[in-house]
C-alpha cells in the first residue's frame, strides 16, 4: 500500500512539472552516478560532487585560489616547518550528533594514511609520520621533513573528516551510508539513478537556505541537456559545445563558463627519435594553432595555455604561448634534419577529455602542413593508461594526448608529478620521460620552502625551463560549461571540477 | 513433463559453466588493468601495487578462478573493485530494474506487433499490408538511440507529457519501453504475418470455411492458434535480447539497468561485476528459453516432451 502510494505521488510529481522547484530541492544533472560515498575513497569528479555536500575537510579552497579554515580554525607551524599544530574548530557534529574531536580527527586522518587501506589519494598526506593529539580540538602533524603543499593537499576532497565509529559499524558498507558534518546528509540512493540529499538542521555553519540537493546520473549528453530545458532539473554539467547557443537562447538557461584547473597536453616521449631533439618538440608547438582548435574545436570554451598550468593555481605564472608560426616551425624542422618533414603516431582517448578526438584530428591536419605526416591510434581509455604508462625501452608511444587537472591547487601538485626525474613512469606520472636537473632542483626546492613568496618565484623560474624545453605540445586549459537555470542563485562551480550548492536559493 | 523440465534444466548448466569460464578468461585477457583504473591518471607504482594487493589482482589467474568458483558455490560473487559493493546487491537492485524495462517492451511489441501481423495478413496485398510492412520495415531500420532521443525531444521536453528521464512511476516506463520495443515489434508484426498467411492457406482452415465458420471466429480459434507457434518462439528470444541488449535504451534514459551497470563495469575493469552481470544474463536467457518450450505444450498440445 506505501508502495502503491508512493508510485501515485511520483506519478504526480512527474506530471506536474513544476514540483521539484516548488520543493525547494535543487537537481543537478551529471553524467554518472557516485562511485562510493567513502569520502576517502573517492577518484572522479561527479562523486567528489555529490560528497562534498555531506563531508567537509580541514581547510576550504575558495574558487579564487585562496585558502580558508573550514573544520579548523587556524594552524601554526614549527621553525623547521616539521610540526603542524592545527586548532579544530567547537561545536561540530556529525550527522548521528557524534560530536568532532581531536581524537577523531585523527582516527579520520590514520584510516586515510593506512597503507592497507590503499586509498588512490593517499599520497597527499604521505609525508605525515604521525598525527598526534594534543588537546580535546588541538592535534599535531609530525613530518620527517617541510613539505610546504601540505596546506594545499588539507584542501582536498579525499583527506575529508571521516567518523572513525561510523566506518566500524558500517565496515564494507561504509561506502553506502555517509556520516559526515557537511550541510547536508544522505536521504536516499537509488543506485546508477539518483542521490538525494536533505539539509542539515544542525550544520555549526549557515544552515542552507534550499531543502535538499539531488543529483541525477545522466551519462547521454542529449538526455542530460533536455532535462534543463524540460524543467526537469535546475543544473546540467558538462554542456557539449555545440549546445551553448541553443541553451542559451532558451529564455531561462545560462550556460556558464567557468575555468576549470585541468591542463590538456600532449606530451612527446623523450626516450624515442627525434622527440629527443628539443627543435622537434617546439616546432610541433609553432605548427599548431592553438587560438583556432579553442574557436572551432572547442567553441571558444577552453583558454589556450601559456604555461603548464592553468591560472587560478597557487604558483602559475604566464611564461608565453608558443604563437602559432607555420614558418618557425619548418625552420626547426630542417635545422633539426628533417627539411623533407617526418611521420610518427599520435595517441588520443575518445571521450575522455571534451572533444579529444576532435582535438587529435585538427592537430592531425595542421601538422601536415609543415610536412608532419601523423597517423592517430586512439585506445579504449583503460588500454590507454596502461599503455602510455610502460616503461622506458618498453614505451613506443610518440606523443600522446592527455589531461591533468591540479586538484589541489597548488603548482608542486601539477608540476612534481609529471615534470621530475623521479616521476618516470611507471614509479610517477612523468610519461613524456622529460628530465632537467636544474627542473628537479627549483620543484625540490619549492616543496620545501615554507614562505609562499620564494615558492611563486621558483615555480615562475620552473614554468620558464619547461616551456623552452617543450616536453609537451601545450594545449589549453579547459572550462566547465554548466547549464543552469536561471531561478538558481549562489551555485558554485568550483575549478576543482565540483558542482556545490551550499549557498543556493531558487526562486519560484 | 517434469522430467522435460528437469533435463532441459542439467544440459543448462554445462552452458552456465562455459559462460562462467570464458567470461571469466576474456574479463582479464582484455588489455587495461583495473588497478590503473582505480589510480587513474594520478597513481604512481607504489599506490597501483596496494591496490592490486587489495583486491587479490596480484594472485595467479588459476588462484583467482579457484577462489572464484569456491565462492560462487557459496552464493558469493564478491565485491566490485569499482564501488565495494557486493555484486548480489548490486545484480538485486538492477536486474528487477530491466526485468520492468524488457516486460513493458515485449508487451508493447505483442500488443502492437500481433494484431498487425494478422490484420496485414487478412488484408494481403492491399494499402493496409503495406503500409504495415513499411512501418515494420522502419522500425527494425531505426536506431535505438535516435528514436529514443527524438521521443525525448518532442514528448517530454516539447509536449512535456512524459518525464525525460529516470525510473519510478508508470509515466517513466512509457517511452523507454517503446524506444526499446520498437523493433521488436517490427520483427514480430512480420512473423506473425508470414506465419498466418501459411495457416490460412492450409486444408483445415479452408475446410473451416467452406462449413460456413464466421470471419472472427475463424481467425480467432482455427488460424490463430496454430500461427502463434513460430510467433512465441521469436516472441521468447526476443525477449531474452532484450534483457541483455538494452544498453543504449538504458543509456538514453538513465534507466539503471544491468546493461549499463556492465558497460561500466567492463570499461573500469570491474572484474567480479562483469562476471556476475554476464552470468544472471546467461541464466535468464537459458530460462527464457525453457519458459517458451513449456509455453508451446500449452498452446500446440501437439507437441509432447515425453
Amino acid at each position: 500500500m506505501k508502495r502503491l502510494a508512493r508510485l501515485g505521488f511520483v506519478l504526480l510529481a512527474a506530471l506536474t512539472l513544476t514540483a521539484w522547484a516548488s520543493a525547494q530541492n535543487l537537481v543537478i544533472a551529471q553524467g554518472t552516478d557516485a562511485v562510493t560515498l567513502d569520502a576517502h575513497d573517492v577518484t572522479d569528479s561527479p562523486t567528489a560532487s555529490i560528497v562534498s555536500h555531506m563531508y567537509e575537510t580541514l581547510f576550504e579552497l575558495m574558487p579564487d585560489g585562496s585558502i580558508e579554515p573550514n573544520l579548523a580554525v587556524s594552524y601554526e607551524v614549527s621553525d623547521d616547518s616539521t610540526v603542524w599544530t592545527i586548532n579544530l574548530r567547537e561545536g561540530v557534529t556529525f550527522h548521528d550528533g557524534t560530536p568532532m574531536t581531536a581524537e577523531v580527527v585523527k582516527g579520520s586522518m590514520d584510516r586515510f594514511l593506512d597503507p592497507d587501506n590503499a586509498f588512490t589519494f593517499r599520497f597527499l598526506l604521505d609525508r605525515i609520520d604521525e598525527v598526534v593529539v594534543t588537546g580535546p580540538l588541538q592535534i599535531e602533524l609530525r613530518l620527517a621533513t617541510p613539505f610546504a603543499p601540505l596546506l594545499a593537499h588539507l584542501t582536498h576532497n579525499t583527506t575529508a573528516i571521516v567518523l572513525p565509529s561510523a566506518v566500524e559499524e558500517f565496515g564494507e558498507a561504509f561506502g553506502e551510508n555517509a556520516v559526515g558534518t557537511g550541510p547536508f546528509q544522505l536521504d536516499d540512493w537509488d543506485r546508477g539513478s539518483r542521490i538525494d540529499m536533505v539539509v542539515n538542521e544542525d550544520y555549526w555553519g549557515d544552515v542552507p537556505a534550499i531543502d535538499g540537493v539531488s543529483f541525477l546520473a545522466v551519462p547521454e549528453n542529449t538526455t542530460r541537456m533536455a532535462l534543463v530545458e524540460s524543467g526537469e532539473a535546475h543544473v546540467a554539467v558538462r554542456v557539449p559545445p555545440q549546445d551553448i547557443a541553443r541553451l542559451n537562447a532558451a529564455p531561462d538557461i545560462t550556460v556558464e563558463n567557468v575555468s576549470s584547473l585541468r591542463t590538456i597536453y600532449m606530451y612527446f616521449n623523450h626516450t624515442l627519435e627525434p622527440f629527443d631533439d628539443v627543435r622537434v618538440r617546439q616546432a610541433f608547438n609553432y605548427a599548431v594553432d592553438k587560438q583556432e582548435i579553442a574557436e572551432f574545436v572547442l567553441g571558444g570554451a577552453v583558454r589556450p595555455s601559456d604555461a603548464a598550468i592553468a591560472p587560478g593555481i597557487f604558483g602559475y605564472t604566464d611564461v608565453g604561448e608558443y604563437e602559432y608560426d607555420p614558418e618557425r616551425a619548418r625552420e626547426l624542422l630542417a635545422e633539426a634534419g628533417f627539411e623533407d618533414g617526418l611521420s610518427t603516431t599520435l595517441y588520443s582517448p575518445s571521450g575522455r577529455y571534451l572533444q579529444d578526438i576532435q582535438i587529435t584530428e585538427a592537430i592531425q591536419s595542421q601538422l601536415a602542413e609543415v610536412g608532419i605526416d601523423a597517423t592517430i591510434e586512439t585506445l579504449e581509455w583503460s588500454a590507454y593508461l596502461d599503455k602510455t604508462r610502460e616503461p622506458a625501452g618498453e614505451n613506443d608511444v610518440p606523443v600522446a594526448l592527455l589531461g591533468w587537472g591540479t586538484v589541489t591547487g597548488d603548482a608542486d601538485y601539477g608540476l612534481y608529478a609529471l615534470f621530475h626525474t623521479s616521476q618516470h613512469v611507471p614509479d610517477g606520472s612523468n610519461r613524456a620521460f622529460y628530465s632537467n636537473p636544474e627542473v628537479d632542483d627549483l620543484l625540490d626546492e619549492a616543496r620545501v620552502t615554507p614562505d609562499p613568496s620564494v615558492r611563486e618565484s621558483l615555480y615562475a623560474d620552473a614554468l620558464q625551463i619547461v616551456r623552452d624545453d617543450a616536453p609537451w605540445l601545450f594545449l589549453h586549459s579547459e572550462t566547465q560549461l554548466v547549464a543552469v537555470n536561471d531561478a538558481v542563485e549562489g551555485l558554485v562551480i568550483h575549478p576543482t571540477e565540483r558542482v556545490l550548492a551550499w549557498n543556493v536559493t531558487v526562486s519560484e | 513433463m517434469f522430467q522435460y523440465t528437469l533435463r532441459r534444466i542439467l544440459i543448462a548448466l554445462p552452458a552456465i559453466l562455459g559462460v562462467i569460464v570464458v567470461v571469466f578468461a576474456m574479463v582479464r585477457l582484455a588489455p587495461g588493468d583495473p588497478a590503473v583504473m582505480l589510480a587513474g591518471e594520478f597513481a604512481d607504482q607504489e599506490t597501483i601495487e596496494r591496490i592490486r594487493e587489495r583486491f587479490g589482482l596480484d594472485r595467479s589467474m588459476p588462484a583467482q578462478f579457484a577462489t572464484f568458483v569456491g565462492n560462487l558455490a557459496q552464493g558469493d560473487l564478491g565485491r566490485s573493485t569499482r564501488t565495494n559493493r557486493l555484486v548480489t546487491e548490486d545484480l538485486a537492485q538492477f536486474f528487477p530494474n530491466t526485468l520492468e524495462l524488457a516486460l513493458g517492451a515485449i508487451l508493447v511489441a505483442l500488443a502492437i506487433g500481433i494484431p498487425a501481423g494478422i490484420v496485414s495478413a487478412i488484408k494481403r496485398n492491399t494499402w493496409v499490408d503495406a503500409a504495415v510492412t513499411f512501418v515494420a520495415l522502419l522500425g527494425v531500420s531505426m536506431p535505438v538511440f535516435w528514436f529514443g532521443l527524438l521521443a525525448i525531444l518532442f514528448f517530454s521536453v516539447e509536449l512535456g507529457w512524459f518525464p525525460v528521464a529516470g525510473r519510478g512511476s508508470f509515466a517513466h516506463l512509457v517511452l523507454p519501453a517503446i524506444t526499446l520495443g520498437v523493433s521488436s515489434t517490427a520483427i514480430i508484426a512480420r512473423m506473425t504475418r508470414s506465419s498466418m498467411l501459411e495457416v490460412l492457406d492450409q486444408d483445415y482452415v479452408r475446410t473451416a470455411r467452406a462449413k460456413g465458420v464466421q470471419a472472427r471466429s475463424l481467425i480467432a480459434k482455427h488460424a490463430l492458434r496454430n500461427a502463434l507457434v513460430p510467433v512465441v518462439t521469436i516472441g521468447g528470444l526476443e525477449f531474452g535480447r532484450l534483457l541483455a541488449g538494452a544498453v543504449l535504451t538504458e543509456t538514453v534514459f538513465t534507466w539503471p539497468g544491468v546493461g549499463r551497470l556492465l558497460v561500466d563495469s567492463i570499461l573500469a575493469r570491474d572484474y567480479p561485476v562483469v562476471q556476475g552481470a554476464v552470468l544472471v544474463i546467461a541464466i535468464s536467457f537459458i530460462l527464457v528459453n525453457l519458459l517458451v518450450d513449456l509455453v508451446y505444450g500449452v498452446i500446440d498440445p501437439r507437441i509432447r516432451y515425453d
